[in-house]
């Protein structure tokens, strides 16, 4: 139906974090696009990956087996994973399934890079 | 209401829609209308995915109703087996630690976000799960 298109990934850098922006549903047809941008910042290098979310209407259960996926992949890489912007409803679902054992979750990109900071300062 | 899906994924999010828009105008706060949106789309998965095993032929069923006390919804599917999920789904360590499949949580979103959930008899063919929610603002609203 409609939902192949739904979702926007794109990937930058600021202050030494790669951050992969999710615009729009996050749903099993999410997978590629998602894995192809963490790829991206992995290849490049990246120890601190942020996932920011925005405009974040769906977010399903198999959206989050697709994050659960790169949580397995940042430990394998000992790369450090923050996700910022997610709605209170979705932060909730995230602590509900176990992410936020794995992902520091914050209200947006900007306390996302000061807890980075404080991080790589510790 | 009631509501007639094709087996596809993608129309979990019009009956999501439709549902919020009945919840709403049943006076439920919103933070519990995100919660019955999302039990609903995974109920529906589980239809679409597991129980009709994504066969485009059939069809998922929504009803939904509401009394003074509580919000209910019924998912019904017209698979030919019934839905076994796992009595026990794996852990987020354990996913993450390659144990499993990564899916496999939607019943335990939906057990944890309404106030009752399971498969009911059914008694037809296909699977039925219900789901419920206590209202918190009631308004009168028919089935």
């Amino acid at each position: 139906m409609m939902l192949e298109d739904e979702l926007t990934v794109s990937t930058r850098e600021r202050d030494g974090v790669a951050i992969i922006d999710l615009v729009g549903d996050v749903t099993t047809f999410a997978e590629e696009k998602i894995n192809s941008a963490y790829r991206e910042v992995t290849n490049k290098g990246s120890r601190f990956v942020l996932l920011n979310f925005r405009q974040n209407d769906y977010i399903n259960s198999a959206g989050i087996a697709i994050l659960i996926g790169i949580v397995t992949e940042v430990n394998r890489n000992s790369q450090k994973l923050a996700v910022s912007g997610l709605s209170q409803h979705f932060q909730k679902i995230f602590r509900m399934v176990g992410l936020a054992q794995y992902a520091e979750i914050y209200q947006n990109e900007d306390d996302a890079l000061d807890g980075f900071k404080r991080l790589s300062a510790a | 209401m009631e509501l007639v899906l094709p087996n596809e994924l993608g129309y979990e999010l019009i009956a999501r829609d439709a549902v919020a828009a009945f919840a709403r105008r049943a006076g439920m706060p919103r933070d519990q209308i995100d919660d019955v949106k999302t039990a609903l789309c995974e109920a529906c998965i589980n239809a679409i995915e597991h129980g009709n095993s994504m066969n485009p032929e059939l069809r998922v069923q929504v009803s939904c109703c509401v009394d003074d006390d509580r919000l209910v919804i019924e998912v019904c599917d017209q698979g030919v087996s019934p839905f076994a999920p796992k009595a026990e789904p794996l852990s987020m360590v354990e996913k993450v630690s390659g144990f499993g499949s990564l899916r496999g949580m939607g019943l335990m979103l939906i057990s944890q976000l309404s106030d009752e959930s399971g498969f009911v008899p059914h008694g037809e063919v296909g699977n039925c799960f219900r789901f419920a929610f206590q209202r918190h603002r009631a308004a009168s609203l028919s089935c």
